[in-house]
């Protein structure tokens, strides 16, 4: 149907395809099953070529429905409901995401791709429990097909065919959303993997010192998509949504939220376990649930049950489809963990109260009761509702009040967790490194209570605990340099700290990740508490003054896009110099109006301004609603985003030899038999 | 000359001062006296025909209109009490955004606590429980692990 007619119409072809895909995934789910029953051992290795063969297949589902958008084949129901002819070409790629048809489809692919990893990394590392990891992925992978093909077909035809399509939701039209979505998926979807080896090793009773190590390079990865994830939809709101917020407290960013907390605790758990060898149990029970609260995520998204930002409208056969599919997976899994989860006990044991593995327990702590009380109030509204029919509402006020203590408390975990050492710590040693990082805080709490005076007490209180955490980084930082100085005496002292941190990457990688964590906090407090903003109506020549910025509002023009047309309003900032244009999008069919915020950014503060609707005023003058914002320190968010991922990176390429550790963590095993 | 170099002085010292205000040309305008108050109490309400937006935020016409209705209530002297109150009337608790301490809005202010208290209890009892065992002794490998460790090592 594209506009040449020399288009293929090759949907047909990847709907087959899609369709081998789900068969050869349920097969690749029971063929170990099938492998025991018969007493053929030898079956079981299908199950690698299986998982290649499904994602070959689905990659030609996916090439074949992007390339229906490509030449906007309107028979496609999801390319005539979500792109048109004058779609720029980037977004008819992006449209794929668009919907919760394609979305599903995208998931989906994720999962075989890495089920595909899995299987090529598995067959010299540990063919013996590959298959059982291919099926668990195997049965999860047939779940979401079947909810694809059967209530949420991408492949679904559309007749008779309409000469041109809808439009794809004019605020996924951004490139930050373009990312947003499959970031986020890849951190869903890659708790799978650890998910995958926690029933396998249930199942075949696996010592876990042999994978906790494979899946923490998994979950790190995981965590790190979600990480990206998150920070791109809190960007994308705040530059795109054109309210001036970056975190609502959404049921759907929550959704995101759970697991990445969970999944938090969890690779902090997991060194634990690798360190000291306990915890194996708990460390279980944090992948179930961190994978549990993915699909919990996907529920929520897809269900409707929640109204949300980003809930798709989509029928309740869905909603039912995956609520009984993730109360089957949460039954299996929790039965198997409640049967099974301690076939393996602690070999060690906590020294110390004050030691670094039970500062992660406090870590574990803190980090499950967070996501406990994000789910909480996700969910109570929905619950209280089911229960007695009243309609209460849970939104960002409740949730900044709960979690801010919370977030405290993590805080102060980061700034004292890595200056204890494991095992036992030395009180009074310990006392000497604390020393500087306290004053540190102090003065930053004090500082910062005297010049931004009056100011609300969490503000002092936050940036005291982020003094003391960066103190630490610092103490702990130099320390380490120092005592290498004092054997490399000739090296100069860039050379010192660049070595230092990649001698030991795996430590400061994590701390990296910990001062990105700091530069959010900073972000959150500077844009929480000392936002300016002014909702004024302007006549052109009119200015606004707001903190020590003025504003001369210049007028508006309108002009046509390809797919939009705009409104555009010009402010000149009389003290610096720049320009904003915010607009106003109208995308034509029935969709609401856009507002894109103009911002002009500089490292400590950014000016932000939103067009609105036009006052008809005296004389024909017509006046329009501006409303401008100065917020403080946005930038820290974005570049502590970039900073946690950075040191995520730095961690991971911290490589062990899988042959040594293997033949390490076997020889620990044995022992422990 | 000396009166000459005191003039560029105060002229040196106003220099800025004219070239950083461009003709304006423009009126200041100033925020409504009621709009922050009317913003502040939008913000807790929630947008009743929105996806979970505060009336603040939506740009939806209800919320819209919503916004006039608190600025009408402030015009009439109302405090920010009654204002709630009214709007809790026609549309009841759901449209708070910050739920109550009432029979149904209790659970969610209490089991945060709750939670917290059991999950540190039981960290806590992981710790004592673990401190009070005895260490097993250090590992000791067999003829067989030591094997498999000189034949990696050989591998190296």
């Amino acid at each position: 149907m594209s506009p040449n007619g020399l288009s293929l119409n090759l949907i047909e072809l990847g709907h087959f395809a899609a369709i081998l895909a789900f068969v050869l995934a349920c097969v690749q789910g029971l063929t170990p099953i099938a492998a025991r029953v018969l007493r053929r051992p030898e079956l079981a290795s299908l199950t690698g070529n299986l998982a290649v063969a499904v994602f070959v297949l689905t990659s030609i589902g996916g090439a074949t429905i992007i390339y229906s958008f490509l030449t906007n084949n309107f028979s496609v129901l999801v390319v005539a409901s979500h792109s048109n002819t004058h779609l720029p070409l980037f977004y008819k790629v992006a449209a794929l995401w668009g919907g919760h048809r394609g979305s599903l489809f995208l998931w989906i692919w994720v999962l075989t791709l890495f089920t595909m990893v899995l299987a090529f990394d598995g067959q010299s590392r540990y063919p013996e429990r590959l298959p059982v990891i291919l099926a668990v992925q195997g049965w999860l992978l047939a779940g979401f097909y079947g909810l694809s093909l059967f209530l949420s077909n991408p492949f679904m035809r559309l007749f008779p065919v309409p000469a041109q399509g809808a439009d794809l939701n004019p605020l996924l039209q951004d490139p930050g959303m373009v990312m947003h979505p499959p970031m986020l998926y890849m951190g869903y979807v890659g708790f799978s993997v650890p998910f995958a080896f926690a029933m396998a090793a249930l199942i075949t009773r696996w010592k876990s010192e042999l994978w906790i190590g494979i899946i923490r390079r998994w979950a790190l990865i995981a965590w790190g998509f979600l990480t990206l994830g998150i920070v791109l939809g809190a960007w994308w709101s705040y530059y795109v949504l054109g309210w001036g917020g970056y975190w609502a407290w959404d049921p759907v960013e929550n959704a995101s939220f759970m697991p990445w907390l969970v999944g938090t605790a969890l690779i902090h758990s997991i060194t634990v376990q690798e360190r000291r060898r306990m915890l194996h149990t708990w460390n279980i029970f944090l992948v179930i649930t961190t994978f549990s609260l993915s699909l919990l995520g996907t529920f929520l998204v897809r269900s409707g049950v929640l109204s949300s930002v980003h809930a798709f409208t989509v029928d309740p056969g869905q909603g039912s489809y995956i609520l009984i599919f993730m109360t089957v997976v949460l039954t299996v899994s929790f039965g198997i963990f409640l049967v099974r989860g301690r076939y393996q006990e602690a070999e060690e044991t906590v020294t110390s109260p004050l030691s670094r593995e039970s500062l992660f327990v406090w870590n574990n702590v803190v980090f499950t009761a967070a996501a406990g009380c994000v789910l909480l109030g996700t969910l109570y509204p929905l619950a209280i509702n089911a229960l007695n029919g009243s309609r209460i509402t849970v939104g960002p006020p409740y949730f900044d009040l709960v979690m801010m203590p919370i977030f405290f408390i993590m805080l102060l975990l980061m700034a004292v967790g890595p200056l204890v050492p494991w095992r036992k710590a030395n009180l009074i040693r310990l006392r000497a490194r604390v020393v500087i990082p306290v004053i540190m805080g102090l003065v930053a709490g004090v500082l910062m209570a005297v010049l931004a005076w009056p100011v609300y007490w969490t503000g002092p209180v936050a940036i005291g605990l982020v003094g003391f955490v960066f103190g630490t980084l610092v103490v702990d930082l130099a320390r380490a340099v120092l005592q290498r100085r004092l054997q490399h005496a000739s090296e100069n002292v860039a050379a010192s700290v660049w070595r230092t941190v990649m001698g030991n990457r795996r430590h400061y990688g994590g701390m990296i990740v910990h001062f990105g964590i700091l530069m959010i906090a900073v972000g959150v407090v500077g844009t929480g508490l000392f936002r300016l903003e002014k909702s004024v109506v302007m006549a052109p020549g009119d200015v606004v003054k707001i903190g020590n910025e003025r504003l001369r509002f210049d007028g508006v023009r309108t002009f046509k896009k390809a797919n939009y047309v705009a409104l555009q309003g010009r402010l000149t900032s009389l003290d610096h110099g720049f320009v904003l244009r915010p607009e106003r999008r109208d995308y034509g069919r029935q969709q609401m109006p856009t507002t894109n915020a103009s911002v002009n950014s500089d490292p400590l503060r950014d000016v932000y301004a939103v067009i609105g609707g036009a006052v008809p005023g005296k004389n024909g003058v017509v006046r329009y609603v501006v409303q401008v914002y100065i917020n403080p320190l946005v930038e820290f968010l974005w570049l502590g985003g970039l900073t946690m991922i950075f040191g995520l990176g730095v961690t991971l390429s911290h490589r062990v030899r899988h042959g040594a550790r293997a033949v390490a963590a076997e020889a620990v095993s044995a022992y422990a038999k | 000359m000396r009166r000459f170099l005191f003039l560029m002085g105060i002229l040196a010292l106003l220099a800025p001062a004219f070239g950083a205000t461009p003709s304006t040309g423009g009126r200041v305008v100033h925020e409504d006296a009621l709009t922050r108050k009317e913003l502040s109490i939008a913000r807790t309400l929630r947008c009743t025909v929105c996806q979970n937006e505060s009336v603040a935020d939506s740009k939806a016409g209800i919320a819209r209109d919503m916004r006039v209705l608190i600025r009408q209530q402030l015009r009439a002297g109302k405090s920010r009490k009654q204002i709630v109150a009214y709007f809790v009337s026609r549309y009841g608790d759901y449209i708070l955004l910050k739920p109550r301490f009432d029979t149904v809005g209790a659970v969610v202010w209490i089991l945060p606590l709750f939670l917290l208290a059991v999950l540190a209890l039981s960290g806590w009892f992981v710790i004592r429980r673990h401190s009070r065992a005895t260490e097993p002794p250090p590992p000791l490998l067999t003829e067989e692990d030591l094997a498999r460790v000189r034949a990696a090592r050989q591998q190296d």
